[in-house]
């Protein structure tokens, strides 16, 4: 074997100079799917070459900033080992909630609390039946999966609410910031935040402690169960959030609008490069892999394959991704 | 338990004893830029015990994957060769526990038996040979442990299944890495006699890697010394080498045989430690030792640092709050933790080296943020300790199991403590770290901490502790010996264990 000169001579102990890993190899998984990404996007373009105008990006910004914001959510969950597959139906759920509340005369804005209130409210109940009572995350979320998404039907006995948007509090597809959609916007504020406090927050540190090993996680101190429980309140309510963005560029809520949006919510988390066992994942991963879902969603209807196949173009996404993450490692 | 191949008697294995089961040559293995194996050389031959030795981090464990083949050596041969030809059936106790928590003792043991899992749909029969396996050398948990579940034993049961599951498997090389690091003294003895006669009688080869040198001087024939990923000592006579010698060619630093004793005199009482049927004065800076059967000390440990459903201890007095009701409260109160059991009260696997040894830190000081000095808090706690790491960014994983251990040492050094709680913390360190622990448990004393120690292994106990409180084999308090009082048989005595 030929040893290199960077080979490390095990006699010695830790170099204490030792810099943390530059931010290219701390986000290794991410670059490779940026890179896919643009590879998907450049492909795409060399089919349709309207693919690569500006117009667009702006569908496909539009179209994943409900999955990168549920995305981000779920994957507080998944760090701490467990899972959330209510988010479909909290989605469908609030949408249906507002929507009905300003149908019947409330302002948007508070309507816009209420919907937010469901998320918080089904996050709360998925975390105590984690926490206190123990239960397996899988089952209880399965649970609340299927009551929200019963009580999104149960709101309009089925039918689909229109909203008359302009009054919309903040979120309709105005821009805040000049030049910015407000929900990239948000996407970018989430991100920033969320990446921030999982690698320079202490609290964010516990998400992965608790994924890693929750009995090594307790005995050091660390507050288990407040971090499981903060996991599932802020996925469900950014479930939730995702929701009110979409009814206010949509205008309109149907009981199951969320219905494919857990999964694709999970696979963009895994994508980039979490894994379900707990312990690992970034925020900048979730919204790339979210990133990557839409882009080859709208390759597929671009290039006029039928739809039909894009769940098994995504499929193939999430084994591509999950073989470079596997095998960048050595 | 399955008898050995059949094709083969033991007098046709005897005929040839000098030929070797397994034999490596020039092997070499490096992970990532870690160059671990420089070409080590190693051969176990039929009906030895062959001590496998060497600093924490010198690279046993990974010679033994390669054995196993789990994985592969980048240069070198490995030659694999039964008695009788073809391949030996190689069984291995890893360092860490690698049992199946979620199955019982007894289809953990007959899983090997029938890897197809027939174990688990013929429970009777599983049952029987676990319990044949367990007999061997815990005839008390072969009779109440079968059917329990194998992630709600203790880390100590958890090891004597390991090591049964082992043994029962018939196999013709046993590689065995430090399997002795949490059993008490008297199933240590009762795990030799069945070593010694496995290798006598079956010509069995045995390879047994441990940092106790009194264990090593009974069990093992002959031993070979790895030293910074190569052999110092190839396959010598055990009898041909000092203590000493054994140590230097370890590249451990000389061992000062202080024969002091503790002494804690004049310190103003500052608790009582609180049992069921006891009570006790405890001194500043005291270094009290736990010894005995793992129930009684077990239970000590989960009450003081609030952890489990045991609450019959406590420590009271001046500042000493109500019991702690969790191990964060108790952290909060400024009670510290070390565990042996590193793999699963220790170490977050998943975390970088940095993260681990910090999270007690962030949790004692509330620290909001993960803050830029604490990368040089790290490094300088890890060099106190000697951590062999590439960088503190690697994943704990990466390390030996002794450096593993060194990093939960780390957490709570140099943190104002009112008391530390050590469970088994010297398990699989080597003995120079062992010194270097025990000055800095010491020094965590002088400067007024009190220490609660729980060690399997007694001569440790005696040479460190102002005072060890005993318990028996039912897991009930025998009573404290003082320091003037410390011998390996009083303590044999009062737990009513041979020595
Ligand atoms: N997967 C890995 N990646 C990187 N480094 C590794 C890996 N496995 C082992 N090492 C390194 O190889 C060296 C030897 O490790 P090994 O576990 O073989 O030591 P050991 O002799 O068994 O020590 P101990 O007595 O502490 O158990 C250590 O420095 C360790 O950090
Ligand atoms: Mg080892």
């Amino acid at each position: 074997m030929n040893s290199t000169s960077n080979t490390l001579d095990t006699n010695g102990t830790t170099d204490t100079r030792a810099k943390p890993p530059s931010v290219l190899s701390t986000y290794r998984t991410e670059l490779a799917i940026a890179g896919a990404i643009i590879v998907i996007m450049l492909g795409v373009g060399a089919f349709v070459p309207a693919a690569l105008s500006l117009g667009n990006f702006a569908n496909i910004a539009q179209a994943a900033a409900p999955l990168v914001i549920m995305a981000l959510g779920i994957l507080l969950v998944i760090i701490t080992g467990g899972i959330d597959l209510s988010v479909g139906s909290v989605f469908s759920l609030t949408g249906m909630v507002a929507a009905s509340a300003m149908a019947n005369g409330v302002d948007g804005f508070t309507a816009s609390l209420i919907g937010l209130g469901v998320g918080v409210v089904f996050g709360a109940i998925n975390g105590a039946l984690v926490t206190l009572a123990g239960l397996a995350p899988f089952v209880v979320t399965l649970i609340t999966y299927a009551v929200a998404g019963s009580l999104a039907f149960i709101v309009t006995n089925g039918r689909s609410v229109g909203v008359a948007a302009p009054n919309y509090w903040l979120f309709n597809s105005g821009s805040l910031v000049p030049g910015i959609a407000n929900y990239v916007l948000f996407c970018i504020i989430f991100l920033i935040c969320l990446e921030f406090v999982l690698r320079k927050v202490t609290f964010g540190r516990w998400f992965y402690a608790v994924g890693s090993s929750s009995t090594a996680a307790h005995l050091l101190g660390v507050p288990v169960k407040r971090t499981r429980f903060a996991a599932y309140v802020f996925s469900s309510t950014m479930a939730s959030f995702a929701g009110l963005l979409t009814l206010s560029y949509i205008l309109n809520a149907e009981s199951t609008s969320g219905a494919s949006l857990m999964l694709q919510a999970i696979a963009a988390v895994v994508i980039g490069g979490a894994s379900l066992f707990g312990g690992t994942g970034s925020a900048v991963g979730a919204v790339l892999g979210a990133l990557m879902i839409t882009v080859i969603q709208n390759g597929v209807n671009l290039i006029g394959i039928n739809s039909f196949w894009q769940g098994s173009v995504t499929g193939l996404a999430i084994l591509v991704a999950v073989l470079i993450d596997r095998f960048s490692q050595k | 338990m399955t008898s050995l191949s059949s094709s083969t008697t033991l007098a046709e294995r005897q005929s040839n004893p000098q030929r070797p089961l397994v034999t490596l040559r020039g092997i070499q293995k490096s992970f990532g830029p870690t160059h671990v194996l420089k070409g080590v050389n190693f051969t176990v031959r039929p009906g030895q015990i062959h001590a496998l030795l060497g600093g924490n981090g010198a690279g046993k464990s990974t010679m033994i994957r390669v054995i196993t083949g789990e994985i592969r050596a980048n240069a070198g041969d490995l030659h694999l060769q039964a008695s009788h030809g073809g391949d030996p059936k190689v069984a291995v106790v890893y360092q860490e526990l690698a049992l199946i928590p979620d199955l019982t003792v007894a289809e953990n043991i007959a899983l090997v038996h029938a890897p197809s899992g027939f174990a688990l749909k013929r429970q009777a029969q599983a049952a029987l040979i676990a319990e044949e396996a367990l007999s061997l050398i815990d005839p008390h948990l072969a009779r109440t442990a079968l059917f329990r579940k194998a992630g709600d034993l203790s880390m100590h049961e958890g090891q004597i299944v390991e090591i049964a599951r082992a043994l029962s498997t018939g196999a013709e090389v046993l590689l065995l890495d430090e399997p002795t690091a949490n059993l008490t003294a008297a199933e240590t003895e009762q795990l030799f006699a069945v070593l010694k006669g496995l290798a006598k009688d079956k010509g069995i080869g045995i390879v047994f890697v441990s940092h106790r040198m009194k264990e090593i001087r009974q069990l093992c024939d002959v031993c070979t010394i790895i030293r910074d990923g190569k052999t110092a000592i190839d396959a010598r006579p055990i009898g041909m080498l000092t203590d000493a010698a054994i140590i230097q060619e370890m590249g451990q630093p000389a061992h000062r045989a202080e024969a002091q004793i503790a002494r804690n005199d004049g310190q103003p009482v500052v608790a009582t430690l609180t049992g069921p049927t006891i009570q006790h004065p405890i001194q500043r800076g005291t270094i009290l030792g736990l010894a005995g059967a793992p129930e009684g000390p077990a239970h000590v440990i989960s009450s003081l640092i609030g952890h489990g459903r045991h609450r019959d201890w406590c420590m009271t007095g001046d500042g000493w709050g109500n019991a702690p009701t969790s191990p964060r409260d108790a952290v909060a109160q400024g009670i510290g933790f070390v565990s042996g059991d590193r793999a699963t009260k220790g170490v977050l696997a998943q975390l970088p080296i940095i993260d681990n040894v910090l999270a007690s830190r962030r949790v004692r000081e509330r620290r909001l943020f993960v803050g830029q000095n604490e990368r040089s808090e790290c490094a300088g706690l890890m060099q106190a300790l000697k951590v062999k790491a590439g960088s503190a960014w690697d994943r704990p994983g990466t390390l030996s199991g002794g450096n593993q251990q060194k990093l939960l040492v780390a957490r709570w050094l140099g943190l104002p403590l009112k008391m530390v709680v050590f469970e088994e913390p010297t398990r699989g360190v080597d003995i120079g770290t062992k010194r270097d622990m025990y000055a800095l448990i010491r020094q965590m004393a002088e400067e007024g901490t009190i220490v609660v120690w729980w060690s399997t292994e007694n001569v440790e106990l005696l040479e460190l502790c102002h005072e060890i409180l005993a318990f028996d084999t039912e897991g009930q308090p025998k009573g404290f010996l003082p320091a003037d009082r410390f011998d390996e048989d009083a303590l044999a005595e009062l737990t009513g264990m041979a020595a």
